[in-house]
């Protein structure tokens, strides 16, 4: 619906709240029957979607958009179908704890536009599986592929008697109106995937929200690294829906002496590398310098595209722009986060220098995001790990893909990745239909028998230090 | 499903049975028509109730469009049924007076 009034959004989230309210009575099995035909439902329109997505927004692949579409479905019910979401989902006899599941109210969807009919699949079925009532609120370059993924899902839903509202969505988007949902009092919680100013204006908003944090992610490819392969698998992720997945590798950092081979490999790939001149012409189409950020007009393009609109002369067959640069900043454009095909490329003088310079990166607009290594050394890739601030530090693995979940690891499934407080989220983990409930717990009786025997006067001695209490406490009568 | 009685000046609406949408849908005409005709302060006793679906949802704000908020009342309630008007925010038509079902 259009939100043209103050009024306008208070029917939205009065919507939503009765629709919360009629949710709260649904057993597991009533919401698995509804989950699961909301999954079939965005599958079967996997292909439709992506080609919608594409052609409206004219970002990425449309094929590559369909595998996103499949993730955001398939492989996230098949993570979450067991799960249980409704009342005692926990019981600890022995603590004398168990744990209920509430759902928390109606959510608001911040869908970014380079994943949009994927993003807003993947926020309904969580939603959904966790009885949360959710608004979807498109980008504006992708309403129509956004509201025709939720539309499809909630007459899905409604076949298995959800209640009614509980999928909503907004067919024109404005800056003020989206502030008027993000802090009205009955919404319970933003689940905000997006720019960073967006995100930002969700966590001001008041509402509790669970937002994702920009990426810039390095990929180290250590000297015992297998090279063909490595290459092969960054330029698989690079590649993937022209690099629009925020967890897509931004720059390579590269041992000398495996250097010559891994550029030989990208060349064979069809990786062009740039000079300094071309470099040059490449920031000034690549980067908005004023902003401090990527130029959107870039955004998804393939690399003939890109290389077009930069002038530059590349071989037909390029796939990828790659530009060897000498530093990280302000002064290198291309060293922060470009959601295209195009790589910044590092070659240092041994394993120190490489892990600085991940560092450098990983500090440059992308803090607790996504970091990627490729080596045989379990040792370094421990050391490396160790040094990143990264919610996911993926190993001999394309960091799209790998990011996401459930396709090259078992990183739980997700369309939003929390990046910590580094990245001024909440959470590191990979944002699922846990992150989606209110546990509540019952807590029963179970007295600590060492503080039952203990003194406790012995707490209003002064002259007893923490030993002294430690062993009184710990005492065996 | 549901029974009519005008006692004490208000029309006193009788409901049982879980009211889902199928069972909503039969009874709209019906409580709408007793609704419009009897113009009184609109009571529902929902006592026989252990579910409501949106559509109930729906019916109560209907009503409450007729006859006015303050003319309008929820009484007793299971807890489960409670706890939906709660959390849809139809705090104002709950009867204060009404903790529970009668036994």
């Amino acid at each position: 619906m259009p939100l043209e009034t103050p009024a306008e959004v208070d029917a939205l989230l009065d919507n939503a709240t009765r629709a919360a309210a009629v949710f709260s009575e649904f057993d597991q099995q009533q919401v698995d029957r509804i989950v699961h035909a909301v999954y079939e439902a965005g599958f079967n329109n996997r292909i439709r979607l992506a080609k919608l997505a594409h052609e409206e927004t004219g970002i990425g692949r449309w094929q590559d958009k369909v595998l996103k579409n499949v993730v955001a479905t398939q492989f996230v019910y098949e993570d979450m179908k067991g799960l249980k979401t409704v009342g005692v989902i926990a019981e600890d006899s022995d603590k004398g704890i168990v744990e209920i599941a509430q759902p928390m109210g109606p959510i608001l969807a911040i869908i970014p536009v380079t994943n949009p009919t994927s993003t807003t699949m993947f926020k309904i079925l969580i939603a959904l599986k966790t009885r949360n009532p959710i608004i979807i609120c498109p980008p504006k370059k992708a309403i129509r592929c956004c509201v025709e993924a939720a539309r499809r899902c909630y007459e899905a839903a409604l076949q298995e008697d959800a209640p009614e509202d509980c999928i909503q969505w907004l067919t024109e988007v404005s800056r003020e109106q989206t502030h008027a949902l993000m802090s009205h009092q009955k919404l319970a919680l933003i689940l905000a995937t997006g720019g960073s100013s967006l995100v930002q204006s969700a966590y001001s908003s008041g509402t509790p929200t669970l937002g994702v944090g920009a990426g810039n992610v390095p990929v180290f490819i250590e000297a015992s690294a297998d090279v063909p392969f490595a290459v092969g698998q960054i330029l698989l992720s690079k590649l993937f829906d022209n690099g629009t997945i925020c967890a897509s590798e931004q720059a390579v950092v590269v041992e000398q002496r495996v250097a010559p081979q891994v550029i030989a490999q990208f060349q064979k790939g069809g990786a062009c590398f740039l000079d300094d001149a071309e470099i040059r012409k490449l920031e000034a189409v690549a980067y908005n310098s004023e902003k401090g950020l990527m130029n959107p007009d870039i955004v998804g393009k393939s690399a003939i595209e890109i290389a077009e609109k930069a002038g530059l002369t590349v071989p037909p067959e390029t796939r990828l722009l790659i530009a060897p640069l000498k530093g990280v900043g302000r002064e290198y454009p291309l060293s922060s986060e470009i959601l295209a095909p195009i790589l910044a490329f590092y070659v240092v003088e041994d394993f120190d220098r490489a892990v600085n310079r991940c560092i450098d990166l990983n500090f440059y607009g992308g803090i607790g995001h996504t970091v990627s290594i490729f080596s045989n050394d379990e040792q370094k890739i421990k050391e490396f790990a160790l040094l990143m601030n990264a919610g996911r530090i993926v190993v001999n693995t394309p960091s799209s893909q790998g990011a996401v979940g459930g396709i090259f690891n078992k990183i739980n499934p997700s369309f939003t990745l929390g990046c910590g407080t580094g990245g001024k989220n909440i959470t590191t983990e990979n944002v699922t239909a846990r992150s989606l409930l209110n546990i509540q717990r019952i807590a029963r009786r179970r007295e600590n028998q060492r503080l039952t025997h203990f003194d406790q006067n012995l707490y209003l001695d002064e002259s007893l230090d923490a030993r002294a209490i430690e062993t009184a406490f710990n005492r065996n009568y | 499903m549901i029974q009519f009685q005008e006692q004490d000046g208000r029309l006193i609406c009788s409901f049982t049975g879980p009211l889902d949408t199928a069972v909503c849908q039969r009874m709209e005409a019906e409580l709408m028509a007793k609704v419009d005709a009897a113009r009184l302060p609109v009571v529902f006793d929902l006592n026989g109730v252990d579910f409501i679906g949106s559509m109930f949802l729906r019916l109560c704000l209907m009503v409450i469009k007729n006859v006015q908020a303050n003319n309008f009342r929820l009484m007793n309630m299971k807890p489960p049924v409670k706890k939906v008007f709660k959390i849809a925010g139809f705090d104002q038509c709950l009867d204060p007076g009404s903790a529970g079902p009668a036994t």
